[in-house]
């Protein structure tokens, strides 16, 4: 292999280049896609059904322009309101909207019904204001629609045309609130606002995280290899790989999304390891032997590293690639781009690496670098491997119980899929979220289409049952159907000591005619996001106040209760539904993903160590890491979600090259001679160092991440910390402590004839 | 001087142009008859094919003042035969309309000032249906206006209180010069988009040149939705007693 590298060097080196430069080209390409209910794929049944409800009902992604005072019924305040919803009225890419100057109010009044608008003038005395603000709370269409119960908050909410470009529309939206100055506080929500700030968001956190991930990684290569011309090699292959896998992004015809953040950080922290144990044993060639010829010394360097980096490699793609068992798409598109990436930064630090050294030929009898970290680790190691030599039980008991306390919080690990909550407590999307939740119903929902002959008193029934059970559910904030404007009319049409009164007429002509009697005063259109105008679907629209998991599923259950016994055909759809098939994704490609990547490495692990054994004992760290990273995620309260479900398998991929590490030295120790508790001692001053500069090396990249704009990414980076240290402990404390006890016979066998203690310089 | 030689002609043009709301007023005072009664189909075409067909008998009388009455009487579909609507059309106040409804048994007076809201769920508003208040519009020549057999006036609300009321920002008519008959309307929201268009396809000539409109078609180009009204069984200048468009006679 050396001498194919060194005849083909300069191909190596300008193929890299090239490849790199024209991946490169590729990325501006890439355009971002905020939606998350792509993150299901589309034949997923509940995009499928929501998809159907849309089709008939229209796409039920809205604007909230929210208005907040200590009383918004003040003339000043109506006036801005109204001012703004005039001019969002004559917008292109708005195609509905319900505001307190559109809602109307039907009312029996001495003999006549009354259809009118609920705000025709401004008032101008207290005494209109009065008679408003009875108007507004004896109006089911208004109260805490439009107007909160508790008069600070008005809303206008618009329904976005699709046919016109989103950007624009929302562009439109802030120049006009910017237009209307006045004493109410205006903030903006709904999911087209939360999507334009996942896009501005992605982006300032690409361009903020990536350069600080690097800028991270260089000094830690500094500080690990010393000098520049050192460092620029393993730092060319991260940018190489990264630049890649983030140009495969508009290749594959894939779209960025907040998940895919994590890619070119997974790069950055990952992919420089097998650089910097080829420069790291490069420095120790020219040190130890430094006459040494360029073709001897790359033949010594590749003989030596190739097997122990391409099965470090192995791994940790094996690991990554557990994410393509998800059904979450981004899951997978993270587990392909840093699994490609893994495997480029390992092609190529195997091939470019060696080609760079051989060009720029043995250090020479240059003054070796004083190692700062052997101060200030060996009295660690030393005190460690005394204890791990002396009292190896008790360690792995110390151990075990640690373990069992802290995945105890296993049981309190709860899944989110609010992408509200992606964000921190005080972005303007939390702070629309909270007011429309605890004043508007809710800002997400389930939809129900029931498809049958909607004007059959049996059907408008069951609409009306349906719709009375779920406002008396726990978590869900407001209720749309077409049965409360059938009670509604009825309310006018009769008085209230008639027996018709807020009732569901029991013939099919006396609900067709209240509709015509509808249509005479009012707009069929008024209500056509809850009826088609053929009346042969109805949409009953779920608002939830507490948009949990928990919440949604309780609603599903109790609309699936009416299915049975229901006389006309139910859909169930709608985000929240989507949402909660979302987060049986995020468990199901958890488990599977887990299974996948632990059973690889297991494997992977068993031929490595050529022991069914081996593989299992090389999976002790993994396996204790995930009990304690989904334990502490309880405990702290940190939701299963989106980015974090990633963490585990990317976990499994980089800390399962501690543990092939220090087995592999600790079996090359035992096999030059050494007794076990020497071994250890042994192991642990070598191999233990570089593990330890490996673990905070890894970590240091990920760090980036807890500057992210997105509280699910800054979560993600914090558990990294969590979880590579934990393998970092299960690796140099768990594992040396459970061969010292076991001393299984795999660790003295000869695991690869021809590399040899050469890894103890590592 | 050789651009204004050049103009002159259209400027003498111009000068010989009728005014733009006498157009309007003529027109609208050709379609005003005194009584009529008529079978009205009116059929809603929706973009994917699906329509929905009412048939409605319609008694018209038309009073000196401006007053106009209507009653109504609903044919189909079966669920609403036997519904029926009297319109009091007052010129400068809110008009007035009651419902009775058989299958309920009620009779309720409906309440609305919004024109530009929906007749029936159609493409036609409340105002396409009735003639409009000439004093709500500021009405001009339009380009090309009078160029063809054409006059071409563009009437535009008053206020934008009247635009919000009606529901456009703008109405372009087109009016045979010969004999004052509406041909076509086109109307356009707020952002200046043409929304509606609104073609005569056939008229019930009456004496001394008025006209009863006997087809016309609604399209929203916007929704692709279609609506068309066809008038039939028309009867004209019949005798009908006040005490027809009565609460009493509703109910009957």
């Amino acid at each position: 292999m050396s001498d194919l590298i060194i005849k083909y060097r300069w191909l190596i080196i300008g193929l890299c280049l090239a490849l790199g430069a024209g991946f490169a080209l590729l990325i501006p390409k890439a355009e971002t896609d905020p939606e998350i209910r792509n993150y299901v794929p589309a034949n997923m049944n509940s995009r499928v059904e929501t998809d159907k409800i849309e089709g008939e009902f229209g796409v039920q992604d809205m604007v909230v322009v929210l208005f907040s005072d200590s009383c918004i019924l003040t003339k000043n305040n109506l006036q801005q309101i109204k001012d703004i919803d005039h001019a969002i009225s004559r917008m292109k890419g708005v195609s509905d909207r319900i505001s307190p100057f559109t809602i109307r109010s039907i009312k029996g009044d001495e003999g006549m019904m009354v259809a009118e608008p609920l705000i025709k003038r401004i008032p101008v005395d207290g005494a209109d204001f009065q008679v408003l603000t009875n108007g507004i709370m004896n109006n089911r269409f208004a109260r805490d629609i439009v107007i909160s119960s508790d008069l600070s908050s008005a809303s206008i909410t618009a329904t976005i045309n699709i046919n016109e470009p989103e950007t624009e529309t929302l562009s439109r939206i802030d120049s006009v609130i910017k237009a209307h100055p006045g004493n109410a506080e205006v903030i903006t929500g709904g999911l087209p606002y939360i999507r334009q700030h996942i896009m501005r968001d992605v982006k300032k956190d690409g361009l903020l995280l990536i350069p600080f991930a690097l800028i991270i990684m260089l000094l830690m290569l500094k500080l690990a290899l010393g000098k520049w011309r050192s460092v620029l090699m393993p730092f060319s292959v991260v940018i190489l790989a990264t630049t890649i896998s983030m140009g495969l992004i508009p290749l594959l015809g894939w779209k960025m999304s907040i998940l895919t953040l994590l890619v070119p950080i997974i790069l950055v922290a990952v992919a420089n390891n097998y650089g910097i144990y080829l420069v790291s044993r490069f420095h120790e060639i020219s040190y130890t032997e430094p006459s040494i010829s360029k073709n001897l010394m790359l033949s010594s360097l590749i003989g030596s590293f190739k097997m122990p980096i391409l099965f470090s490699g192995l791994t940790t793609i094996a690991g990554i690639l557990g994410l393509l068992t998800h059904s979450i798409i981004p899951a997978r598109q993270v587990g392909t781009l840093a699994a490609s990436g893994v495997a480029i930064a390992l092609i190529m630090s195997l091939l470019l690496i060696p080609a760079l050294i051989y060009i720029r030929g043995p250090l020479g009898r240059e003054k070796k670098r004083k190692k700062v970290h052997i101060i200030i680790l060996d009295p660690f190691f030393n005190a460690i491997s005394g204890l791990i030599v002396k009292h190896p039980g008790k360690i792995l008991l110390a151990s075990a119980l640690f373990t069992i306390l802290i995945s105890s919080g296993i049981f309190l690990l709860r899944i989110d899929t609010n992408q509200e909550n992606y964000f921190p407590k005080h972005h303007p999307v939390r702070l629309a979220s909270e007011v429309i939740n605890s004043k508007f119903g809710g800002s997400q929902t389930i939809s129900v289409m029931v498809t049958g002959d909607i004007k059959s008193p049996e059907v408008m029934a069951g609409i009306d049952e349906m719709t009375l059970q779920l406002e008396a559910q726990a978590g869900v904030g407001k209720v749309f159907s077409i049965s409360q404007v059938v009670r509604e009319m009825s309310k006018a049409i009769f008085d209230r000591n008639e027996p018709g009164y807020d009732r569901i007429p029991v013939s099919g002509d006396a609900i067709a005619q209240m509709f015509e009697l509808y249509n005479m005063s009012g707009d069929q259109g008024d209500f056509k996001q809850i009826m088609n105008l053929e009346n042969s679907k109805a949409h009953i629209l779920i608002r939830l106040s507490e948009p949990d998991n928990n919440v949604i599923k309780a609603v599903k259950k109790k609309i699936a209760s009416f299915i049975g016994s229901f006389p006309a055909t139910i859909t169930i759809g709608g985000y929240a539904i989507i949402m909660d098939d979302f987060a049986a994704s995020i468990i199901k490609g958890q488990v599977s993903s887990l299974i996948f990547a632990l059973v690889t490495v297991l494997i992977l692990l068993a031929i490595i160590f050529r022991s069914v054994k081996g593989g299992l004992t090389g999976s002790i760290p993994l396996a204790s890491s995930i009990l304690i990273l989904f334990g502490f995620m309880g405990i702290a309260g940190i939701a299963l979600d989106a980015a974090t479900a990633l963490l585990s398998s990317i976990m499994i991929g980089v800390g399962v090259d501690f543990t092939i590490q220090y087995i592999w030295c600790y079996n090359a120790h035992l096999r030059s001679g050494l007794s076990y508790a020497d071994a250890t001692v042994s192991s642990l001053k070598t191999i233990g160092r570089s593990i330890v500069i490996n673990a905070v090396s890894v970590m240091a990249g990920f760090s980036a991440l807890m500057f992210s704009g997105f509280t699910s990414i800054r979560f993600f980076g914090y558990l990294v910390l969590i979880s590579i240290g934990s393998c970092l402990v299960g690796a140099i404390i768990i594992i040396p402590a459970f061969l010292m006890k076991f001393r299984p016979r795999f660790v003295e066998m000869n695991l690869l004839k021809k590399v040899e203690l050469r890894l103890r310089s590592a | 001087m050789i651009l204004f030689l050049c103009l002159l002609p259209l400027i003498h043009a111009a000068a010989q142009q009728p005014d733009a709301a006498m157009i309007m007023s003529k027109s609208r005072d050709l379609s005003l008859t005194g009584s009529m009664s008529a079978v009205i189909s009116l059929t809603i075409s929706e973009k994917n094919g699906a329509s929905r067909f009412r048939t409605i008998s319609m008694t018209t009388k038309s009073y000196p003042d401006g007053l106009e009455k209507r009653f109504i009487k609903f044919i189909e579909p079966a669920d609403v035969r036997g519904t029926a609507m009297l319109v009091v059309d007052n010129k400068n106040i809110q008009d007035e309309m009651w419902i009775y409804l058989p299958a309920l048994k009620k009779t309720r007076r409906i309440v609305s000032s919004d024109k530009g809201r929906s007749f029936m769920s159609s493409e036609f508003s409340n105002a396409d249906m009735s003639s409009p208040t000439l004093s709500d519009f500021v009405n001009t020549h339009f380009d090309q206006s009078g160029s063809l057999d054409m006059w071409i006036i563009e009437s535009k609300p008053v206020t934008e209180d009247k635009a919000d009321e009606y529901g456009y920002s703008k109405k372009i008519s087109y009016i045979r010069k010969e004999n004052f008959q509406i041909q076509k309307m086109e109307f356009y929201n707020f952002d200046n988009e043409l929304f509606k268009i609104i073609e005569i396809k056939s008229i019930y000539p009456l004496e001394g040149g008025k006209y009863i409109i006997k087809n016309m078609i609604a399209n929203n180009i916007l929704t692709d939705r279609k609506s068309e009204i066809i008038l039939n069984n028309i009867s004209e200048g019949t005798k009908v007693d006040d005490s027809y468009f009565t609460l009493q006679n509703l109910e009957r």
